[in-house]
């Protein structure tokens, strides 16, 4: 699927639900189901960590994911094929979140016409300035009990 | 079986041991695989160790994948090499048929998807 020259139909989630079901079924899960949206209201992350890539471009848009500490964890120990009661420290956690950012980021930027370049991913406890930015998608998925969000941000 | 020497180049240490695995699911447990954590560290390997096969990811730091690419085909070195990429795009296909590579595989990926990829060029 290829969107011409605007982010405007992101504005339908299915995309991004696609492409999060995709990641998760062949390299978090390695099956099916275990990712779903998230009903009800806009959940509360504990301890929340933000994880983000950018395309450059004429406007730079921001794919960014939102977790809490303890399911990024999680993420980290499915990612690296680790045992539950290992800790993660904190190479393994950016590197892991960062990695689903950026294959996240990947593919939306393959839906647009005309991008740029992917940057590599960052990751902060604290939700990155966005002023001036507007926000496209924000939309929350469950994982094994938690919400994990998912949001595009177009930067001015 | 033939000895194969394989180099994964990625910067992400968690990818790397994703698509090593992934191989290893796919049936390539017999390649002898060499890690590379950026372009320049991919570079240096593939000149040193000669191996017959290169598994890089596209976005790195210090080089990109398509300028290792492009330095070891402007030096004559004609390496197999291919991609495994987060980006899919045709425009990136075509960037990277253009520069030599045999094929692009975007993630997410599946052992299949690597077996029916891979196995052509193999065999």
């Amino acid at each position: 699927m290829t969107i011409p020259d605007t982010w405007e139909p992101l504005t339908d989630l299915d995309p991004i639900l696609t492409i999060a079901q995709d990641l998760f079924t062949t390299m978090v899960d390695g099956e099916p189901g275990h990712l779903y949206p998230w009903m009800g209201e806009e959940p509360t992350l504990d301890d929340a960590r933000y994880t983000w890539v950018d395309v450059s471009g004429p406007v730079v848009t921001r794919v960014m994911l939102m977790a809490g500490r303890e399911t990024g964890e999680h993420l980290t120990r499915a990612l690296l094929a680790m045992g539950e009661d290992e800790s993660v420290n904190d190479a393994d956690f950016a590197d892991a979140v960062g990695e689903l950012a950026n294959v996240v980021g990947g593919n939306v930027k393959s839906l647009v016409t005309n991008p740029g370049t992917l940057t590599l991913p960052v990751v902060t406890h604290e939700a990155p300035d966005m002023a001036g930015g507007t926000k496209l998608i924000e939309t929350y998925f469950g994982w094994k009990g938690a919400p994990l969000g998912v949001a595009l941000w177009a930067l001015a | 079986m033939v000895d194969m020497k394989v180099v994964v180049a990625d910067d992400s240490r968690v990818m790397r041991q994703i698509v090593i695995r992934t191989l290893r699911q796919a049936g390539y447990d017999w390649w002898e695989i060499e890690e590379a954590e950026n372009g320049a560290d991919a570079l240096g390997k593939i000149r040193a160790s000669k191996p017959d096969f290169v598994l890089s990811d596209w976005n790195m730091p210090e080089m990109t994948g398509i300028e290792v690419l492009r330095s070891l085909r402007g030096e004559g070195n004609e390496t197999p090499f291919a991609f495994v990429t987060s980006e899919g795009s045709e425009a990136m296909r075509d960037q990277a048929e253009k520069a030599g590579a045999l094929f692009l595989i975007s993630k997410p990926f599946t052992a299949d998807i690597f077996r029916d990829t891979i196995d052509p060029f193999i065999s």
